[in-house]
């Protein structure tokens, strides 16, 4: 069965130098973007959470001069 | 405007297009080969198809990778260092607001406990003020003062408001709109306020969800130097599928907030909230440390007035949070031409606003993102290119296994990020074609963007229509 679609330019089109070149760099833009979208579906890592932290408050920050930090 | 504002919006396209432009010469300078041409098979033993099994070498593949990773690494790194930096400073002339200078000013001494004044600022808004003032009143932390701030109004508000049992102020002579009414209104009240008594600032077509207030005093009795708290929004119900799209666009933003534990983009004009002291100092440093005139809290020369104080506050040292509490529900635009406006007036007022502030440590987050959307425009174009080309070359359609699971990979983050939006939302997600279509048209605007400013050309937003005029209003995503 074969669909007739557009063959407004000539199929030699995609067998040009040009193309190709266009192809490859769509190509890895496509891969960037869905490498991209792909942690943007997967959870979060936060590095930070597992370094031992030095800046750990060493004094209230609370409107109340003297609370204790909890 | 100066010169270098004006061509902002051309440097970062330009870059962009650099980018583009070195991607494309290597890939040519590695003499890529010509496809061969596709093979036909049988499938099932009926379906005759043509397909093309051509993948990317596993050296593109690892390429691609690394640009990936460099990309999002390289801005999470430089985000969280520039952060620390503003976090650890104890330079009061250069950081006024930085938590140090703000702990040590305020150590020791007890403020009052935490209040909150709400300031709504309305032009026309009688139809959705009520709505607005009930969800304030509900709150389970009602706030000490509601006070609409009318401006130019033609239509009931100010009665409407009275009625609602809320203080309202009208601006006298006011040609700046919503900032200089605001402008008005706060050179007034922010000097009786003290070190605790926040200062929200509202939408009039927006409505709190409940928790919000309460979330806002809690965070800002534990830390005295938060110096804001802004607000995530989401979409109102409506409007069809040109609706669906926008609260697909914010509950996205929402994610990637939360994601970033509500590490501030921008303090959305919808709702923020703002210790005194924060806006107080603002004023104080426009013109020498801010752009803007002396004195003003809103910058009148701003088109986004809540982007420009948010890197106001942000180049001064503060520090801010959107947390996953303070939700608001907001207006989409109703139609393509109000969205049109609305985005160009979001887009010209980001690039504007980087354009007054230069490059510096605290915008170049920004920057990065404008690059980045710049980029997303000549990416999507050469995709939408190619496929036209195949589309009119090709007699007979074929298959592409390797692309077709990239596709399906992409479709899936579609859908997988709208999630909490319903059916609908993931359902608009799954289709993935509209929302490509969707995403072309907000880079037009883009690109219409930067050319009205080069060229100075004034965007009409001017009184436009009341679904143009309250776009005006709006907060800005990402």
């Amino acid at each position: 069965m074969r669909l007739p679609t557009g063959a407004l330019l000539p199929e030699s089109v995609l067998r040009s130098d040009a193309f190709a070149i266009l192809a490859a760099f769509v190509a890895i833009n496509t891969l960037v973007y869905v490498l991209l979208a792909v942690a943007k579906m997967l959870p979060k890592i936060y590095f930070s959470d597992w370094v031992k932290r030095s800046n750990r408050r060493s004094q209230t920050r609370s409107i109340h001069p003297h609370r204790r930090e909890s | 405007m100066g010169k270098f504002q004006r061509s902002v919006g051309l440097i970062i396209f330009g870059l962009a297009a650099g980018a583009a432009i070195l991607l494309w010469t290597v890939v040519a300078a590695g003499g890529p080969t010509a496809g061969k041409a596709p093979t036909e098979g049988v499938m099932f033993g009926l379906w005759r198809v043509r397909y093309d099994t051509e993948a990317p070498s596993p050296r593109v593949i690892t390429a691609a990778f690394a640009v990936a990773v460099l990309c999002a690494a390289g801005v999470a790194v430089l985000e969280r260092r520039i952060a620390n930096r503003a976090r650890r400073s104890d330079d009061s002339g250069a950081s006024p607001l930085a938590p140090k200078v703000v702990m040590a000013e305020t150590f020791g001494v007890y403020a009052g406990p935490v209040t909150v004044t709400v300031l709504i600022p309305a032009h026309n808004e009688e139809a959705s003020l009520p709505f607005t003032l009930a969800s304030l009143i509900e709150q389970s932390h009602r706030p000490e003062r509601i006070i609409v701030v009318a401006d130019n109004c033609t239509d009931s508000t100010v009665s409407v408001a009275r009625a609602a049992g809320v203080e309202v102020f009208e601006s006298v002579g006011n040609k700046n709109k919503k900032a200089g009414a605001l402008n008005q209104m706060i050179a007034r009240f922010l000097p009786e306020q003290g070190e605790n008594d926040l200062v929200m600032v509202m939408d009039a077509d927006t409505t709190l969800d409940d928790g919000f207030l309460e979330g806002v005093v809690k965070r800002m009795t534990d830390d005295r130097a938060l110096m804001a708290v802004g607000g995530l929004f989401y979409g109102e119900e409506g409007s069809g599928l040109l609706g669906q799209f926008q609260r697909n666009e914010y509950i996205r933003y929402a994610r990637e907030l939360r994601r970033r534990r509500g590490r501030v983009f921008v303090l959305t004009g919808t709702a923020s909230v703002f210790r005194p002291r924060a806006l107080a100092t603002v004023a104080a440093s426009r013109g020498n440390l801010l752009p803007g005139a002396n004195g003003a809290v809103y910058d009148t020369a701003a088109l986004t007035e809540d982007n420009e104080l948010t890197l106001a506050l942000k180049s001064l040292g503060a520090l801010m949070i959107s947390p996953q509490q303070c939700t608001v529900v907001t207006e989409v635009m109703p139609s393509w031409r109000a969205l049109w406006v609305q985005r160009l007036r979001w887009q010209r007022g980001a690039l504007e606003n980087l354009g007054a502030y230069g490059v510096t440590r605290p915008t170049l987050r920004y920057w990065l993102q404008q690059l980045g959307i710049g980029y997303g425009v000549i990416a999507l174009a050469t995709y939408l290119l190619l496929i036209l080309l195949m589309v009119l070359s090709l007699d007979a359609w074929v298959w592409f296994p390797f692309w077709i699971g990239l596709g399906l990979l992409f479709t899936l983050e579609r859908v997988v990020t709208v999630w909490r939006g319903g059916w609908r939302a993931r359902l608009l997600g799954l289709a993935l074609f509209p929302e490509l279509a969707f995403a072309m048209f907000l880079n037009v605007v883009y690109v219409k963007g930067i050319f009205d400013i080069a060229f100075g050309r004034q965007a009409g937003w001017h009184y436009e229509p009341h679904a143009a005029d309250v776009a005006a209003t709006a907060g800005e995503p990402a």
